[in-house]
């Protein structure tokens, strides 16, 4: 298997067919892009990773973000001209001069895409200059590799900005990016670096405003927020911002799944975080109980929201400190909790009588509550269990087979 | 089944020499800007054309010679492939490479010709993080759990799975596990069903699928079916045609396919095919690529669609070379 790159999504089919005129157009671009690739590919098998070389792979990845291997000829360049060294010693690095960073470099988050690298030429010359000025003093004046080094970590963070926001869910240009940023841990005091990392918050922000549910761009803001917590940016816990980032993605839109989940992996941290004892951490499910009833009373059809409810319940259901975030719960309580869900559940049926994930919720918790209390079902519970389940098949024939063994089970354990 | 789907209307009949016309002609497209702009993926996309092509039953319509020699043309002295000449090695290419080499039956010429297998092994097995168990696509360290999955599929086809530490990588796996049953790209990202394919698969290839959650999972991959037939990747998103391959085959792997409507899902894969001119899309009307018209057809393959080849769930490859390779 490999990722989907170069597959056609969402693409019409009528334009299969070309014109004439499409197709010598399309030669005339192949023509253009075989030449650059031929360029950078001689340089390559010279081992030239000169400034000239870097340019053209800026070139060559405009026109094709996807294209793995030239990122890769993009970092050697930069191993191997354009970095100072990371190690710490002297600052010797005068001959850098000739090293001239893009003079739109951004300092800010603000500005992604005013950033340029084809301006940017590596520096051969800092090949030569061996041990640089590089220490984990945050307070210490930059030297000259120091600054050199940022302003490129910089400018090739900027380079990427439109790649992404054009190729948004690229795996190369996502790791470039994480590449680019670990070269920041190693070759930049902590303070600066941190700055760098802090600064991508922004970015996975922008990048999820445009698409709620990228994973990747979630993946990179967890990533990110690991990387701010960790001992190598000097950092400290982010559980109650990220909660809170949560909050605000499923205030704009409570169908988002990807903001559920997150949530759902915060809560046990940040309980453990706030040192809650058994009383907070019950207002905290009452609360996030009433959020996700009041949510589901809105769209009972969105399956996102249902496994929000589904998490919270397992947590009830499961007494386990790894399945659980509320272990001080007696089972008296955890099933008084459940009946109390099962419930509420039947006030929809007043409102939607033809919504299955009601009736699939009403299924699954009152197994629960005969699990908790290890006991088969009722005379009652199993006339609505088969009742429930008649309405499943009903409403949602697709999942027939499923339906067929969980009646199957039920009749197993009505015994 | 297959009288049933002789009462369809001719449109929603299987192609099958549109697509093997289709996939013939994919190396011939050198007129297209898009042949050049996706040559990253090309021994990736033999494999996926070369697949399509043994599960339609044509297996000699690609020459094996020329395929096996173009394989090991992307070879480095590493013992890893790049996508084609000139291309850096990676995870991605040296599966797909071991996945063709295995289906032309030509693992002796890798051993007389290419570098070996034992060279391959240690190529992918150097890319084990032996912290955390799972494993990067190639020397500049992304890390995700495709990676992992990739590695036990080539290894075990070469018979060399001892050269990883396969407990670390199960447990990375049982890490990336979530409430809902499914698995994520790695620990605490969302269920997609593409990771839960690789997790449950390599899962299967360790032989611990007693670490999944079967019902749960069972139900969240039978959730992905929606209106139309079509199963998406994840909750409230678009079907398409590629998870008709990862839904299902993990769906296979635990036993539970019985819980999505099979009928539907055949007549939804066969309204994304192009009938004239070969190929299948990520919906209907779309433009299709060899990416949607493997994985299409090796869903109707699962499927048990009438006249194709069985294919294997946890290799996506034919199930006749599964068992040559695997001696199974």
């Amino acid at each position: 298997m490999a990722d989907q790159g170069g597959s056609q999504h969402g693409i019409a089919r009528s334009s299969r067919v070309r014109t004439e005129e499409q197709r010598l157009r399309d030669l005339e671009k192949i023509r253009k892009y075989r030449e650059l690739e031929d360029q950078v590919r001689s340089r390559v098998s010279q081992r030239d990773y000169s400034p000239e070389t870097f340019q053209l792979t800026s070139k060559l990845l405009r026109f094709n973000p996807e294209y793995y291997t030239i990122w890769n000829v993009r970092r050697r360049c930069l191993i191997s001209g354009s970095f100072s060294k990371p190690s710490a010693g002297s600052s010797c690095s005068k001959g850098s001069s000739s090293f001239s960073p893009s003079d739109t470099t951004t300092t800010s988050s603000g500005s992604y895409s005013s950033s340029s690298s084809t301006a940017t030429p590596p520096n051969p010359a800092s090949q030569t200059v061996g041990k640089s000025g590089i220490t984990a003093d945050p307070d210490a004046p930059a030297t000259d590799d120091t600054k050199q080094d940022l302003d490129l970590i910089r400018s090739e963070l900027g380079f990427t900005i439109p790649l992404l926001l054009q190729s948004p869910k690229c795996y190369w240009i996502w790791s470039y990016r994480l590449w680019i940023l670990r070269q920041a841990i190693e070759r930049l005091p902590v303070a600066t670096a941190r700055r760098i990392w802090e600064e991508e918050l922004g970015l996975a922000s922008k990048m999820l405003g445009r698409d709620r549910r990228n994973f990747h761009a979630w993946g990179y803001r967890r990533h990110v927020v690991e990387q701010l917590e960790s001992s190598s940016l000097q950092g400290s816990s982010l559980v109650e911002a990220g909660f809170e980032y949560t909050e605000s993605m499923i205030k704009s839109d409570l169908s988002n799944f990807s903001a559920w989940h997150s949530r759902s992996k915060l809560i046990p941290r940040l309980l453990d975080e706030r040192a809650a004892d058994g009383t907070a951490r019950r207002a905290f499910l009452d609360k996030e109980l009433d959020k996700i009833r009041e949510a589901i009373n809105v769209g009972p059809e969105d399956q996102s929201l249902w496994y929000y409810h589904q998490f919270l319940v397992l947590s009830l259901v499961g007494h386990d400190r790894d399945q659980t975030f509320i272990p001080e719960l007696s089972l008296q309580d955890r099933v008084g909790y459940l009946k109390h869900e099962i419930e509420e559940i039947k006030d929809l049926l007043e409102d939607y009588q033809d919504i299955k994930l009601i009736y699939e919720g009403l299924f699954e918790y009152t197994i629960y509550v005969c699990q908790l209390e290890g006991r088969r079902p009722n005379a009652s519970e199993q006339a609505d269990l088969a009742a429930w389940l008649a309405k499943l098949k009903e409403l949602d024939p697709m999942r027939n087979g499923r339906w067929t063994d969980l009646e199957r089970d039920l009749a197993a354990t009505a015994g | 089944m297959a009288a049933k789907f002789k009462q369809l209307p001719e449109e929603l009949q299987l192609a099958t020499s549109a697509h093997v016309k289709y996939i013939q002609s994919l190396d011939t497209r050198k007129d297209e800007y898009d042949y050049w702009l996706t040559e990253h993926l090309r021994l990736n996309g033999l494999y996926w054309g070369l697949t399509a092509l043994h599960l339609l039953g044509h297996p000699e319509a690609l020459p094996r010679t020329e395929t096996i020699d173009f394989v090991l043309s992307c070879q480095h002295e590493s013992g890893g492939f790049g996508a084609a000449p000139g291309h850096d090695a990676h995870m991605l290419s040296t599966v797909s490479a071991v996945q063709i080499l295995a289906m032309v039956d030509a693992f002796d010429e890798l051993e007389s010709r290419g570098k070996g297998k034992a060279q391959v092994g240690k190529y992918i097995a150097n890319l084990q993080n032996r912290q955390t168990g799972t494993f990067a696509g190639d020397e500049w360290g992304e890390e995700d759990t495709r990676f992992l999955y990739g590695a036990f599929n080539a290894l075990s086809l070469l018979g060399l799975l001892h050269l990883v530490d396969v407990d670390k990588a199960v447990d990375h796996i049982a890490a990336c596990a979530n409430f809902d049953g499914g698995y994520g790209v790695s620990p605490g990202a969302e269920s997609h069903a593409g990771q839960i394919f690789t997790c449950v698969a390599a899962l299967t290839i360790a032989g611990r699928q007693d670490l999944v959650d079967k019902e749960r999972l069972g139900r969240w991959l039978s959730e992905r079916q929606i209106a139309g037939g079509g199963l998406n990747g994840r909750p409230e998103k678009k079907e398409d045609v590629c998870y008709s391959w990862w839904v299902l085959s993990s769906l296979e792997m635990i036993g539970k396919t019985h819980w999505i409507d099979k009928d539907q899902l055949i007549a939804f894969i066969l309204r994304c095919q192009d009938p004239e001119r070969g190929g299948i899309s990520d919906r209907p009307g779309d433009m299709v690529d060899v990416w949607h018209t493997v994985f299409g057809l090796a869903g109707l393959s699962l499927l048990q669609y009438p006249g194709l080849q069985p294919v294997d769930e946890v290799y996506c490859m034919p199930k006749s070379t599964i068992a040559r390779v695997l001696g199974r």
